[in-house]
């Protein structure tokens, strides 16, 4: 009885603490959370107002996290050893660089603006494509900002089609160019002496190389432009571009492509019956020599991956004739983040030429300013730079560069391709 | 005569067997490690070749390049995960000790509560708490990760520690009681060093589940409650295999040696019961 008596008491002790607890620091959150919002929407306004180096001042001292996915070891270094120090040298602001897959990061993002935090633990975001059309449609993001920025008026062209449109998304000023990807494949010369430049090569190639070609399986990124770029090389790329996001239309208009891939699929590996799950997979079955053929959309990941050794020197990049799909990723600011300023300030740096060329030389990155608007010492840094081998040269690149097709359009085609295509 | 012979070509016959699974097992589990090893100094490592073909050192000096925030990073994931442990293995002791030895309404339901968390799918649970933690002010901190990996350690705990309890019972206590020791020191004397080894395994199953947590750690840390297993996982998923079991072979490193710190903790601290208890 005592004893029964003792474990009542102390579960209701246990539960009333616990009752108290989240009560005291749910209204406490709610308080702050009251007074922060109407700090916050000043704070925003100051924002939009502020002369560049108001922020610059308002900023020095603060921390900024930057959100973006954390798979890649030398851009995780460049981040941490050359641009990190630049900005805490150079404006007192502290980078915080946070690993995480954009899907997790607009679920947290989501979960921090439904619980109403203002003060977002969310600054800086790398993003682009569906992601970025789903996040400004939910509000999730602060812009327009790109006009704040004295390196975008200066050295980027506002108005090429690389930075007014994402995946043929409208940017309207909440995006920023991060840095320019292009579709490329590849093969070891060594291994398979001949490079399919068009769709019927490559029937030609799946053919010769029984079993030892295949691609991502889609919504996989990467096997998902693979397969709009055969898209283009059958159906041409004008149509697209304005194509309504209506299943039975997009299925209408890509059929002969779809026929096309069921047609490869005997020689595929695996014989199209199933796909790699990845890119990151396609990667490792290339460098073990399991597939002849691979492709990326980091044009010069080849020649990192020759001076690495991971691939071996014969190892050579190739394009379609008719062109590659070519995209731009993005930095965007979120909108409850706790400190926008110094968000601004570390994007503007990310956009110098200094970095810019940084960038380049060490990660290969394409750059996203203009050739033309720097000067000759500029100019230079971008000059000088070995980009290595086994390559396409940049300019013959991006002479051969087809633009994104509409976000929309992109999960449709995944649809259609899961129902239309595998083990046909 | 007959029979005994029988019986001990039997054992032996038994003996070959179990030997055979043994170390089927043992390579089962030493050969994938001989891999990964392997591979935190290979580069490229194509069929058919039995041997890489590319040596280097490259991930780990990248990795280990960084010690300083490599240290910070062990540093952090250790704290977090060991008191993520202690306290369920704390919690833990009380539910299985009012579950198995008291009598109370609801203690059925208790229990199924207990075992909920094994239930439900991390995933779904970590997006609802994850706004209900940040309307609290959890969210964004090392307490509000500590108490959600607390909640997923914690049915863990409560089995092993249950099924401890009931093969110890409370008839040895009662005993202590009875020659007039007070309930607590009864507890602390005689029950406790006899669970000893049931606690060691609640910890260590509360650590390890508590230092691989991916997603929870992630929502409710929103990145800036940075362990070990965050930083780990996308080179998991990324194409730098080296890279990969260079922070795999990190991983079971640390894990070891903090099993072998709780086990000489439990050992140094079970060894001065004993004495006490000789006095007693």
């Amino acid at each position: 009885m005592k004893k029964r008596l003792l474990s009542l008491l102390l579960g209701g002790v246990l539960l009333l603490s616990l009752a108290a607890c989240s009560n005291q620091a749910g209204s406490g959150a709610q308080e702050t959370g009251a007074e922060e919002s109407t700090e916050n929407t000043a704070k925003d306004a100051d924002v939009s107002a502020m002369s560049f180096d108001e922020m610059k001042e308002a900023a020095k001292g603060t921390e900024v996290t930057f959100y973006g996915w954390g798979g890649d070891e030398d851009l995780n270094k460049w981040l941490d050893d050359v641009f990190a120090p630049q900005m805490k040298e150079k404006y007192d602001i502290t980078m915080n660089r946070v690993p995480m897959d954009i899907d997790q990061v607009l679920s947290q993002l989501a979960g921090e603006v439904q619980a109403e935090e203002e003060d977002g633990s969310i600054d800086m975001i790398w993003i682009n494509g569906e992601n970025f059309q789903s996040a400004k449609e939910n509000g999730f993001l602060y812009g327009p900002f790109t006009e704040a920025l004295p390196n975008f008026n200066d050295y980027v062209d506002a108005e090429s089609e690389d930075v007014t449109m994402d995946f043929a998304y409208p940017i309207e000023g909440y995006e920023a160019p991060y840095g320019k990807a292009q579709f490329v494949l590849f093969h070891d010369s060594a291994v398979t002496p001949e490079a399919p430049k068009s769709a019927e090569e490559l029937l030609e190639y799946c053919k010769t190389y029984k079993g030892k070609v295949t691609y991502p399986a889609l919504p996989d990124f990467t096997g998902s432009a693979f397969v709009r770029n055969l898209i283009y090389e059958i159906c041409g790329y004008e149509q697209f571009m304005d194509m309504e996001a209506d299943k039975e239309t997009v299925k209408e208009a890509i059929e002969p492509a779809l026929a096309y891939m069921r047609s490869l699929n005997p020689y595929l590996w695996n014989e199209g019956k199933t796909f790699p799950d990845s890119s990151t997979t396609l990667d490792k079955m290339f460098a073990d020599g399991e597939v002849v053929f691979n492709m990326s959309y980091a044009p010069y990941g080849v020649a990192t991956g020759i001076a690495n050794g991971t691939y071996t020197a014969t190892t050579q990049s190739f394009q379609f004739e008719k062109g590659t799909l070519g995209n731009t990723n993005f930095m965007a600011v979120s909108k409850n983040s706790g400190n926008k300023a110094g968000a601004l300030v570390a994007i503007n740096e990310m956009i110098s030429p200094e970095m810019q060329a940084s960038r380049y030389e060490v990660l290969r990155t394409l750059p996203v300013v203009e050739y033309e608007k720097l000067d000759d010492a500029q100019k230079e840094a971008f000059d000088s730079v070995e980009i290595g081998e086994g390559v396409i040269p940049q300019d013959e690149l991006l002479s051969k560069r087809l633009p994104e097709m509409p976000a929309e359009l992109v999960p449709i085609i995944e649809e259609i391709w899961q129902e239309e295509v595998v083990g046909k | 005569m007959k029979c005994i012979k029988c019986r001990k070509y039997k054992k032996n016959g038994r003996n070959i067997g179990i030997n055979i699974v043994i170390m089927a097992l043992v390579l089962l589990i030493v050969l994938p490690m001989l891999n990964l090893l392997i591979w935190t100094v290979t580069e490229r490592w194509a069929w058919p070749d039995l041997l890489p073909q590319v040596y280097s050192a490259r991930a780990i000096e990248e990795i280990f390049g960084r010690r300083g925030e490599m240290l910070k990073l062990f540093g952090s994931s250790v704290v977090i995960s060991a008191s993520v442990s202690v306290l369920s293995v704390g919690v833990g002791m009380m539910t299985a000790r009012a579950l198995t030895c008291c009598k109370f309404r609801g203690r059925d339901a208790l229990y199924f509560l207990s075992l909920l968390p094994f239930l439900v799918p991390a995933t779904v649970f970590a997006m609802g708490i994850q706004i209900t933690f940040l309307k609290w002010g959890l969210g964004n901190s090392v307490a509000g990760v500590i108490l959600v990996h607390l909640i997923c350690s914690l049915p863990y705990a409560v089995r092993l520690l249950m099924d401890g309890m009931r093969a110890v019972g409370t008839k040895l206590e009662e005993q202590a009681q009875v020659l007039g020791a007070d309930p607590f020191r009864a507890f602390c004397t005689v029950t406790l060093p006899l669970l000893t080894p049931v606690i060691l395994s609640a910890l260590s199953m509360s650590y390890i589940v508590s230092f691989s947590q991916y997603f929870l750690t992630l929502l409710i840390g929103g990145g800036t409650v940075k362990t070990f297993t965050i930083v780990m996982v996308p080179y998991l998923q990324s194409d730098s295999r080296n890279i990969a079991c260079v922070y795999s072979t990190a991983f079971l490193a640390v894990t070891l040696l903090v099993f072998g710190a709780f086990e000489w903790m439990i050992r140094c601290w079970s060894k001065g019961n004993v004495v006490k208890y000789d006095f007693g």
